[in-house]
């Protein structure tokens, strides 16, 4: 047994080195890194300098008040709004069911760029269909990418289209696997349509409902894209800058690993601790 | 309580015609079995008694009124489905309760309802336990639990007991049973198990590709089946079925020849009209009514194949070339296999269907 178990491990030691020193490593080194100062050669340890700055740092709590405000309006949004599309994907009155599929799923396919492209121009001031279809009913046109409240609503909007699809795809799995009978008994026991949509299908949803949240919140903390292509780098003025796009500009532009690094694991805590949270909230009752 | 009524029923799927027409006369109170091979229709015909499935053509009544065009949900019935369908996130008491809880029934009638149901299937121990942590028999008394909260007229049954173990069938049955007794409702109860047809019936309705063959007290199936396939579905093993051939005919009975057995001959008297010499019919002789040499009418010579002792009786296959026989015998437990011997064919004992396989009385 033991030697079999050698045996297996030796054919698995490419991997682990490689493992180890793509992943392990960077994770170990760059917890490390966060207790140095290196905005100048040679860096030395000085633990307070990066975490002491953080605290203190109004860039920091404007990025994560950002990145949480997205996170408590968008998540819940998209999650809503992927059961919605995940139950009338499942209905047996809708046509041409693959179709609809793949254009749900297609958004997670495209390029980040040519997303980001025509989300810019979708919503440019003078030519976007947006504010074209604002003033044909009436509206006045919205300046989205100069005003802080329209830049974050722009963000919250394209990283919803950009999910929500491939969050209904993954609920569609879990409502195919709750057995038609059971709400054939519901029926019987004259349990309306909408009454057992709430008291069946999404309690018996709710495992993949979280999962789903979980992956959410994990990618909106890491948010970088689109503010980085659709708002230009976090504008207007840093209005929608998150903690992503500040640990890329700490780290990338101004070369400050330590303060990048101690950015980094901030976010990783923060995730881990949120989710930690949710999972608790929903537990399963004993 | 109520009468159930099907008239010319007819279903079908697209154009797929599943139902041909089922004329169906359940009573007040009867206890009546859909029995068939699968894919005959037995699940279809009952999902439209519960409203499940709509109706195609034809006329459904319970209780004297059409419910073609009634909701499910009033037509006065429970159902119980194979795979149990209980409500997996709720405990045992909310999924007997949670059709009178949606519906605003008043707190104290749904308790009250709840603990007759547990007490009268003694699950009252099981409450507060959800599904998955209840066993397959445990399931079903919950599945039946539910069906009897709703205080119906008309009990369904799809199959309940397929999913159990043989030994826990039988005592569900026997409760099954015990449980008509107690409410006196009306019940139909759907299996393609023969057993469960004889042992729970009042009558059996018999089933085969959409069309009724035969409805009749179990007994009645067994002693006198309308054709050939209702006399093989009915009785356990299967009849045995023997080519002959008409060679005589006289005022009141017919001679038969057993192609496959030598040349034995069988007169059979008959009250109906009857074949003519020359005609090709089929002996039909179960496997329990094989009797001593001398003790019946014709005698044939065996060879046994393979012999299944059970205890109380034994099961003789024969002949495995020309054709097979099954011959049941209460003392046979030194029969082993490649052994001769004969039996003996009643002709009281003894049924005789045409090529098609109608019955020739
Ligand atoms: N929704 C459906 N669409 C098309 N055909 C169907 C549908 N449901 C059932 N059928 C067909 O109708 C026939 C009868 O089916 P049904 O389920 O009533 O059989 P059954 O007698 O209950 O069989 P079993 O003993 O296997 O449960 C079958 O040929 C089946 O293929
Ligand atoms: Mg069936």
């Amino acid at each position: 047994m033991r030697y079999r178990n050698a045996t297996a491990y030796r054919f698995l030691t490419p991997y682990l080195l490689i493992f180890a020193i793509f992943w392990i490593w960077p994770i170990i080194s760059s917890f490390l890194i966060s207790f140095q100062a290196t905005r100048t050669l040679p860096w030395r340890f000085a633990p307070a300098f990066n975490w002491g700055r953080l605290i203190g740092d109004p860039a920091f709590f404007n990025a994560l008040k950002n990145t949480l405000l997205i996170l408590v309006i968008q998540v819940p949004v998209m999650i809503s709004l992927a059961v919605v599309m995940a139950v009338l994907l499942n209905s047996p009155l809708l046509k041409a069911r693959g179709l609809y599929r793949f254009a749900f799923f297609a958004p997670v396919v495209v390029g980040e760029v040519a997303y980001s492209a025509v989300f810019r121009l979708m919503f440019s001031l003078d030519f976007g269909i947006i504010n074209k279809l604002l003033n044909s009913v009436g509206l006045e046109k919205i300046d989205w990418f100069s005003n802080v409240t329209p830049a974050m609503a722009l963000i919250m909007i394209a990283v919803t289209w950009r999910w929500a699809g491939y969050n209904a795809i993954i609920i569609l799995a879990g409502l195919q696997s709750i057995p038609e009978d059971v709400y054939e008994a519901a029926t019987l026991d004259r349990v309306s349509k909408v009454k057992q949509f709430f008291h069946i299908t999404l309690p018996l949803l709710k495992p993949v409902i979280v999962f789903c949240a979980v992956l959410s919140i994990i990618g909106t903390m890491q948010l970088f894209t689109e503010p980085f292509l659709i708002t230009e780098r976090g504008g207007p003025g840093g209005g929608t800058e998150t903690l992503g796009l500040l640990l890329y500009r700490q780290g990338f532009r101004s070369l400050n690993f330590g303060y990048a690094s101690a950015i980094a694991y901030t976010m990783a805590g923060l995730a881990i601790a949120i989710t930690l949270v949710q999972l608790w909230l929903m537990r399963e009752p004993k | 309580m109520a009468a159930v009524t099907l008239t010319n029923v007819v279903k079908r799927f697209g154009t797929f015609e599943v139902v041909h027409g089922a004329n169906i006369a359940i009573a007040d109170g009867e206890f009546v079995v859909f029995v068939g091979p699968s894919g005959c229709g037995k699940s279809t015909l009952l999902r439209m008694i519960a409203g499940l499935e709509d109706i195609s053509g034809g006329e459904i009544a319970i209780g004297g009124k059409l419910v073609n065009d009634v909701e499910a949900a009033d037509r006065g019935i429970a159902m119980v489905f194979q795979s149990y369908a209980l409500y997996p996130h709720m405990t045992v008491e909310q999924n007997l309760s949670f059709g009178l809880r949606m519906n605003g029934n008043p707190k104290a009638d749904t308790d009250r309802r709840v603990k007759r149901a547990a007490g009268i299937l003694c699950i009252e121990e099981l409450m507060q336990r959800r599904p998955k942590q209840l066993s397959g028999g445990q399931r079903q008394r919950v599945a039946i639990g539910r069906a009897i909260v709703r205080e119906p007229q008309v009990f369904l049954f799809d199959e309940p007991l397929s999913n159990l173990d043989a030994e826990l069938r039988v005592q569900m049955r026997v409760e099954i049973s015990r449980l008509h007794k107690e409410l006196g409702v009306t019940m139909i109860y759907v299996t393609h198990d023969q057993t469960e047809a004889m042992t729970l019936a009042d009558r059996i309705v018999v089933l085969k590709a959409g069309n009724v063959e035969q409805i009749g007290a179990p007994l009645d199936l067994y002693d006198d089946p309308a054709n050939r396939f209702v006399a093989g579905f009915i009785g356990s093993p299967k009849m045995n079925f023997l080519k002959a051939n008409v060679v005589e005919q006289d005022q009141r009975s017919v001679t038969v020849e057993l192609a496959n057995h030598g040349g034995a001959k069988l007169k059979k008297p008959l009250c109906e009209a009857l074949p003519a010499v020359g005609t090709e019919v089929v002996l039909g002789v179960r496997p329990e009514h094989f009797f001593e040499v001398g003790e019946g009418d014709c005698d044939i010579p065996v060879k046994a194949d393979v012999a299944e002792h059970l205890g109380s009786v034994s099961y003789v296959y024969a002949n495995a070339g020309a054709e097979e026989l099954v011959v049941e015998r209460e003392a046979a437990r030194q029969r082993a296999s490649g052994d001769h011997f004969t039996v003996s064919i009643k002709a009281e004992r003894s049924l005789l269907f045409d090529k098609t396989g109608a019955r020739i009385r």
